[in-house]
């Protein structure tokens, strides 16, 4: 019985504090997106005018945690297949920071645009204990240019 | 440069519009009752499986799990209340006509408990503190009668059974995933156990009272106990063994039924216990 009310406590936590973090989250993704607006992404791997511009490796990386509430979710989801909404958003939310992230690197650098943009996902605690909660890294990386 | 741009990406098309909330009730609710309709099938085929278990079998079984039965009596005392629970339960054995392999074995225990219960194998244990609280030998009888009449349905192998398998299926189901997941399928998946006991209790009660009528030709004080409960139950402490139980005025309602059906003319006198039978 106590076991049953740590659980419904531990899933309530994890949503209210989830949800939470999850909104303020997307607040800020997009406020920075628009600002950050004037600096292109692309995944061209060719830049154009090469010659005339001087180029560096920019990236950024984010690592978000699963809330114990999408853990259950998504454990749940595993049993009878389908869309992990709950994981869905998660992994926007991490592509999305990951770029940010980048930008202001490249910002920082004084490039305009970033070409060849690659991102790459990683799960970090897979071999986790029983009950514990898994976490995600997103890592973006890029080409920064500005002219010469 | 000029033929590349950035476009603004639309809100909200990577993310499923689903709320998180409505996601997990159905994810909840579909789940459970999946569940329940798998551990209630489970339940019922190992159950009508575990009822051709020759006696034999469960008897061998009891042997190799009774270190919990109470020590047998010694002070003299105790055995000749033993004494009499076991000659009280092979009278009732007689009348119900317990096949010869299915022998009652009775075991007393001098704990203040208020409680009586039948185990695999036959073994029926009666503690003192039910006794202590039953005004004649006819109320003793129907609750050893009860009991017995498990042992006769083959209640304990079925319920031991039903246990196992539902215990298996649900510890193969839930090995994969995680430890929450596995607690939530556990809390879930014994609830139809607590329901399915019910139907034997009552089918225990009804076959009780007809041994009591057979034994005494009628079933003064059959009530005795439940009345006892009520009472109890009433004064706002309620033993929690009986949570499985049939409400207990329910019960009182059908033996007061069934004995208004077998009324004689005149009022039938209860045999009293036996002056050792109380502590006190």
């Amino acid at each position: 019985m106590y076991d049953l009310i740590f659980f419904l406590v531990l899933l309530l936590l994890g949503y209210v504090f989830g949800q939470h973090a999850e909104k303020k989250h997307f607040r800020s993704i997009i406020e920075r997106e628009k600002q950050l607006r004037g600096i292109l992404t692309f995944s061209e791997r060719r830049i154009p005018d090469e010659a005339n511009l001087q180029g560096t490796l920019v990236s950024g990386s984010v690592v978000i945690s699963v809330d114990f509430f999408k853990n259950f979710v998504a454990g749940l989801r595993n049993l009878v297949g389908g869309r992990v909404s709950a994981y869905e958003s998660l992994l926007e939310r991490a592509r999305r920071e990951a770029v940010l992230r980048m930008k202001e690197k490249a910002q920082d650098f004084g490039a305009a645009s970033v070409w060849n943009v690659r991102l790459e996902t990683a799960s970090i605690g897979k071999g986790r204990q029983q009950g514990g909660v898994g976490s995600v890294e997103v890592v973006a990386y890029g080409t920064a240019v500005k002219p010469r | 440069m000029a033929d590349y741009e950035n476009p603004e990406i639309p809100e909200g098309i990577n993310v499923s519009p689903t709320h998180p909330l409505k996601d997990f009730a159905l994810l909840v609710a579909g789940i459970s009752a999946l569940l329940i309709v798998a551990v209630l099938a489970v339940s019922l085929l190992a159950g009508q499986l575990a009822r051709h278990i020759p006696f034999e079998q469960e008897q061998a079984l009891a042997a190799s799990l009774g270190r919990w039965l109470p020590e047998p009596p010694d002070s003299p005392v105790d055995r000749q209340r033993q004494q009499y629970l076991q000659s009280l339960a092979d009278r009732l054995a007689g009348t119900m006509e317990l096949p010869p392999e299915m022998p009652i074995t009775m075991h007393y225990s001098s704990s203040k408990t208020l409680n009586a219960m039948a185990t695999l194998g036959g073994h029926v244990v009666v503690f003192q503190g039910l006794i202590d609280t039953l005004p004649s030998e006819n109320a003793l009888a129907m609750v050893l009668a009860h009991e017995i009449a498990h042992v006769r349905h083959r209640d304990p192998v079925v319920a031991m059974g039903r246990g196992f398998a539902v215990m298996l299926a649900l510890s193969s189901l839930s090995g994969v995933g995680d430890g929450a997941l596995q607690q939530w399928l556990g809390g879930v998946g014994m609830l139809p156990i607590l329901s399915f006991s019910r139907s034997q209790e009552e089918a225990a009660d009804a076959t009780a009272l007809q041994a009591v009528l057979d034994l005494y030709g009628h079933v003064g004080d059959a009530a005795a106990f439940f009345e006892e409960v009520a009472e109890r139950q009433s004064a706002a402490h309620s033993p929690t063994m009986f949570n499985t139980h049939p409400d207990v005025n329910q019960r009182i309602a059908r033996i007061r039924e069934f004995s208004a059906r077998h009324a004689r003319p005149q009022p039938p006198s209860a045999t009293s216990l036996p002056g050792f039978m109380k502590a006190t």
